[in-house]
């Protein structure tokens, strides 16, 4: 009655795509955290496009983008020899843009409680950027990296209009849950809709209550 | 010698600075806030945020080239081997004492033995704890015991006792006088507190308004220098050794070019120490009293009379081969007939420090 493939899949969706957000992610909130260039509010506003925007935009230009005859698509069939549309490697680029937010400013945020202060103490104690980073400024921001992966995570697996635009719902591949539970409601199959909403609804009510009682301060903001 | 050479535009004015300081013993840089003294400390440390801007500058420690705009030299701050002691002694949350005061150490190669200045900083007991259990005397502590253990080649100081009450700043004084006296390091101390100058200082730089005003060894400077001579609570150093210790009364004899005698325990015979006394509490007479309760009575001949801002007179006097300031009114100037080249006798209290 309840399929496995679709919950595998947006566990696995949202497994690459948190780890992938931490590793774009951390440098690019370590640069807003430090700079004081011109470009940081302009960069700023691009991240956090996907808080505003209607996924069904993003959806819509990222559909574009992928096809064949897109920018990536394009250069995506060029050096894989697949396309990219509705696969999940397609998926896995949409769901990395729409929950940048949700990574880049809790981290972006911990560095700036961090401050320059103590990297600047520990400067003069002979250590050079990557030693400060490595040693004061990451130890000191682990709560904003359980925020960040637990958010980017979450949000990943609620994603809808991203998903629906790009991915084509195909089962075992780009099928994740809210678009089941959103094929269920469609041919009026009730009972397996709950099953899979409830599942949703209690993942992310524990996720907010474990981020929330870590740490307000770090939570996106707009 | 230390060669310090800085001209920097800031927001609201330029810092135009250009000194040398000894390589040995505590300068202080004296200012009113605002005149320049962190950007100064920044600059020498590296930390400054200078980028995109002009900054013409050469500093030299001992032959070693730290800063120089002509030949583009500017060391990172990690290699410069300049500790720094903040305000707010930015120990790492995250790390125990111990922790703390090895970052350092752990990564220069440093001959200090952490055991030897964490006896003398009296920190043993704390090493375990993380600085939000330590009062904020005692984190200043580990921060300066940290500094040292990178095996600076200058030491900054800046303000160091400003965040801290009274009884954490008397307590913490003896601490840097430790550094100074067990090893040999010259230090930079930022203050703005005429007492701990007058306590602290070897040399002095005075700064106002982004320049150096003055410089030179305190003992001429508390007498010469406006920026001193006008701050409220004025004072001036005497030189001395220990002659004579007279356990029943609680008093030192010493000698400064006459015999004095003042309040003072834990010293010891032949010790140099540095009297500090207050301008106001000096008083002149013609005569030696025979009924004062102030115990020192000297002989000084008057060199110089000078009018104060706040509407009083500043008598200049020698003491044998140094110097005394006394405050007095126009009218006791006037019935006392003072002059220059005229004998007197002046009358004051004094307080010892250990130098």
């Amino acid at each position: 009655m309840i399929e496995l493939s679709p919950i595998l899949v947006t566990l696995k969706l949202a497994t690459i795509t948190t780890l992938i957000l931490l590793l774009i992610g951390t440098p690019l909130a370590w640069w807003l955290s430090n700079t004081s260039s011109k470009s940081k509010v302009v960069i700023e506003s691009i991240v956090a496009l996907p808080l505003v925007l209607p996924p069904t935009v993003l959806g819509f230009y990222l559909l574009l983008a992928l096809s064949p005859d897109g920018f990536i698509g394009h250069f995506w069939l060029y050096i894989s020899n697949t396309p990219l549309s509705f696969s999940f490697s397609g998926l896995v680029i949409g769901s990395v843009l729409y929950s940048m937010p949700f990574v880049v400013q809790p981290l972006q945020a911990s560095f700036e409680m961090v401050g320059k202060p103590l990297q600047q103490a520990a400067n003069t104690l002979g250590a050079n950027s990557f030693d400060t980073f490595k040693n004061i400024v990451l130890p000191l921001s682990k709560r904003g990296f359980l925020v960040a992966i637990t958010l980017g995570f979450a949000h990943t697996v609620g994603e809808f209009g991203v998903v629906l635009m790009i991915g084509g719902n195909i089962p075992e591949v780009t099928q994740v849950l809210s678009i089941i539970i959103y094929d269920h409601v469609e041919v009026l199959e009730y009972t397996q809709a709950h099953y899979y909403s409830i599942g949703l609804l209690v993942f992310s009510f524990i996720v907010l209550f474990v981020t929330y009682s870590f740490n307000r301060k770090l939570m996106v903001r707009l | 010698m230390i060669e310090v050479n800085y001209k920097h535009k800031l927001n609201n004015f330029l810092l135009d600075i250009s000194f040398t300081m000894p390589d040995k013993g505590i300068t202080v840089l004296f200012g009113p806030s605002g005149s320049g003294k962190t950007s100064v400390l920044n600059l020498m440390s590296g930390l400054g945020n200078d980028k995109n801007k002009k900054i013409n500058s050469r500093f030299i420690i001992n032959d070693r080239v730290i800063d120089d705009s002509i030949n583009r030299i500017k060391i990172q701050p990690w290699f410069r081997n300049i500790a720094y002691v903040f305000q707010d002694h930015r120990l790492f949350p995250h790390m125990t004492t111990k922790q703390n005061i090895l970052f350092g150490y752990n990564r220069c190669n440093s001959e200090l033995r952490p055991e030897v200045l964490i006896e003398k900083f009296k920190i043993k007991e704390l090493l375990e704890h993380y600085p939000e259990q330590l009062s904020g005397g005692q984190k200043q502590r580990v921060s300066m015991v940290r500094a040292l253990l990178s095996q600076p080649e200058l030491l900054i100081l800046d303000e160091p006792l400003a965040s801290l009450d009274y009884t954490s700043r008397q307590e913490l004084l003896p601490y840097i006088e430790c550094i100074h006296k067990e090893l040999d390091i010259p230090i930079i101390y930022v203050s703005h507190d005429i007492k701990e100058v007058l306590r602290l200082a070897d040399y002095i730089l005075i700064m106002d308004k982004g320049k150096i005003v003055d410089q030179g060894d305190i003992a001429d400077l508390c007498i010469s220098q406006p920026l001193l001579t006008q701050q409220e609570g004025a004072s001036f150093i005497l030189e001395a050794r220990v002659t004579k210790i007279i356990e029943e009364d609680k008093l030192v004899q010493l000698d400064c070019g006459e015999t004095i005698l003042i309040t003072a325990e834990s010293m010891r015979l032949n010790d140099k120490i540095r009297v500090l006394i207050h301008a106001r509490d000096v008083s002149l007479c013609l005569s030696p009293p025979q009924d004062s309760s102030i115990l020192n009575c000297v002989p000084i001949c008057v060199d110089e009379i000078q009018a104060d801002e706040n509407g009083k007179l500043r008598v200049i006097a020698k003491i044998g081969k140094q110097t005394i300031v006394s405050l007095i009114s126009h009218r006791s100037a006037r019935q006392l007939n003072i002059k220059k080249g005229k004998q007197m006798y002046a009358q004051f209290k004094a307080t010892a420090m250990i130098k």
